[in-house]
């Protein structure tokens, strides 16, 4: 199972650098953030390469934050791929709840990482599809 | 001049001498009661030969009224009340008010004559923009302008595109408005282009239900060119139409055939000499359903001494200076900490912690409470939050009648709760105290 790390945070001005100065104190690799927000305050989802280590050192300095379960899939960089998964997911009625990317090797490869409402279904009804979910183990080598 | 002459302008002793015999005969009248069976049934009740014995009487406060309730305070058979009031709130027991037809019939007879005194006649047309039901604001004054005799109209708060309707169709020349609406509805009435000083025949305002300063009424007046007097009044003695000014404005005259005054220290209960500033403390002395002795209203104000121009001999007492106790003032509803502790702490998800800010913006008051949503039920998603803040909101709504701004903060941002930590941050322009 992979994790992304979910903080709650009031939109003020320090707030997200905070969180990565603790991440960076800790020597974590940040892979990659979204947030999302009503304007007053936000949910801020960082994957990092040790979500363990992540979450305490976040909790040790008064962060709330929470562990949530992801999937990640590899797609090619290129026109069209990002269309691609989507279909297959929407076809196996897989509900994305929260989704973010980035690019590994520009042209190459980017990683799609998603939050499903019902994770093992959506996990085996992927199975036997074109998408490629990266073993837990790769994605925080990523 | 006068509503009614004798009532208004009696000499002081024979306004004390009436006053001593409403004493005693509301002090029997309590005796029914069972509250005031206990008090003052074991401290010995007797006759009182003299206005300033009355300071040996045990106050009543309202945490008396909440822990008599229903009918702890109840003097009459029950078949004889015809209303009650009562306040908002499901935190603790409300308290209640009763009252008998005559009790009504007084009460409508003190308003009429507040209004009278000001110069409003039955050829006036009063809207009443104040809240009915519960709220002795609304039904107070509309009994007071029918007895008077002038057209009413009952539209209650709100709403300022159909106020200004009314206003301008009816051609209102009276009403009574909480002071920052008052404000409020000439923005609006310049929104549509009108001109609050030409278009509309208003010529008086009573503003009352919260506090507010001497320059609020006079930039109400200036804004809609008419005269606005301040009105007090407290549902424990009836409601509006306990003490109201005259055309002198200066003081608010306490209907004294009615309610007897006090000013006490608010923290020892002493009575003051007269002039200093202090809590106001009333007994209701021509009341049946619900006699209050010695009611601590915790609305600190002064006796203003000498005689009015105006020829009544009634006892002005200061515009009100604040409160002895931590009740806020919203828009003219009343809500203790208390009430938004208790109902946050029955919400899971938020923490201990928490502090109210009243914020004013375009002479509405806004009520900020700030709460730290608890990090062990934090899920992780945005949704759950915002689930989370509209659901403290909808509680807080129903438990004070006011929507408050909610803020949610990460857990840690707020002072903790041991401790004398600041919970209320009061942000207004608010009267200066002078107590």
């Amino acid at each position: 199972m992979a994790f992304h790390l979910s903080i709650f945070v009031v939109n003020e001005p320090g707030k997200l650098e905070k969180i990565t100065r603790v991440l960076t104190e800790k020597g974590l690799n940040i892979r990659a953030v979204s947030m999302a927000s009503t304007g007053e305050f936000g949910v801020v989802r960082v994957l990092v390469n040790d979500p363990d280590a992540g979450l305490a050192a976040l909790r040790e300095n008064r962060f709330t934050v929470v562990k949530r379960r992801i999937l990640v899939a590899l797609i090619e960089d290129r026109p069209g791929s990002m269309h691609e998964l989507l279909v297959t997911l929407a076809a196996r009625s897989v509900n994305v709840e929260d989704c973010y990317g980035f690019v590994i090797d520009e042209g190459k490869r980017a990683a799609i990482v998603f939050e499903v409402e019902k994770f093992p279904e959506a996990e085996r009804s992927l199975a036997g599809t074109s998408v490629r979910l990266i073993a837990d183990s790769e994605i925080y080598r990523l | 001049m006068y509503w009614n002459k004798e009532s208004e302008t009696p000499q002081r002793e024979s306004l004390e001498r009436l006053q001593l015999q409403r004493l005693n005969s509301t002090l029997e009248k309590a005796m029914q009661a069972p509250f005031y069976r206990d008090s003052l049934g074991r401290n010995g009740f007797r006759r009182l030969s003299s206005l300033r014995e009355v300071s040996q009487l045990p106050f009543t406060t309202k945490a008396d009224l909440r822990n008599a309730f229903p009918y702890g305070f109840l003097a009459v058979p029950l078949e004889n009340i015809v209303r009650l009031h009562s306040s908002s709130g499901t935190t603790g027991n409300p308290t209640v008010i009763y009252h008998t037809r005559e009790d009504i019939e007084t009460w409508q007879d003190l308003v009429a004559r507040c209004m009278y005194m000001t110069g409003m006649r039955s050829t006036d047309v009063f809207q009443n923009m104040m809240g009915y039901g519960l709220f002795t604001g609304g039904l107070g004054f509309h009994y007071g302008a029918e007895k008077l005799g002038a057209m009413t109209i009952p539209i209650g708060p709100g709403n300022s595109r159909r106020q200004i309707w009314f206003m301008r169709e009816f051609g209102t020349t009276v009403i009574h408005v909480l002071p920052s609406y008052a404000l409020r509805l000439a923005t609006h009435v310049r929104e549509l282009g009108l001109d609050p000083r030409k278009d509309f025949k208003l010529r008086m305002a009573y503003v009352g239900a919260e506090p507010h300063t001497e320059e609020t009424r006079r930039r109400i007046e200036e804004t809609w060119g008419i005269k606005a007097y301040n009105s007090y009044g407290l549902s424990e003695m009836c409601g509006p139409g306990v003490a109201f000014e005259c055309t002198e404005q200066s003081g608010m005259h306490i209907w004294e055939d009615q309610f007897l005054a006090e000013i006490v220290d608010p923290e020892t209960g002493a009575n003051l000499p007269e002039g200093e500033c202090g809590e106001l403390v009333l007994s209701s002395i021509g009341r049946a359903g619900t006699p209050l002795l010695r009611f601590r209203t915790r609305d600190l104000t002064r006796f203003l001494s000498g005689p009015c121009p105006c020829g009544r001999t009634h006892r002005r007492i200061d515009r009100i200076q604040g409160r002895s106790d931590d009740m806020m003032i919203i828009n003219g509803v009343n809500i203790f900490p208390m009430q938004i502790e208790q109902t946050l702490m029955r919400i899971s998800g938020i923490g201990a912690n928490y502090q109210i800010e009243i914020h004013e913006d375009n002479y509405m008051d806004k009520l900020h409470v700030r709460v730290e949503l608890a990090p062990e039920t934090f899920a992780g998603t945005l949704g759950q939050v915002e689930g989370l803040q509209g659901k403290v909101c909808a509680a807080l709504k129903e438990e004070t009648g006011v929507t408050p701004v909610v803020k949610l903060l990460e857990a840690g941002s707020l002072p903790a709760a041991e401790g004398k930590a600041v919970r209320v941050v009061d942000l207004r322009k608010q009267p200066r105290r002078e107590c």
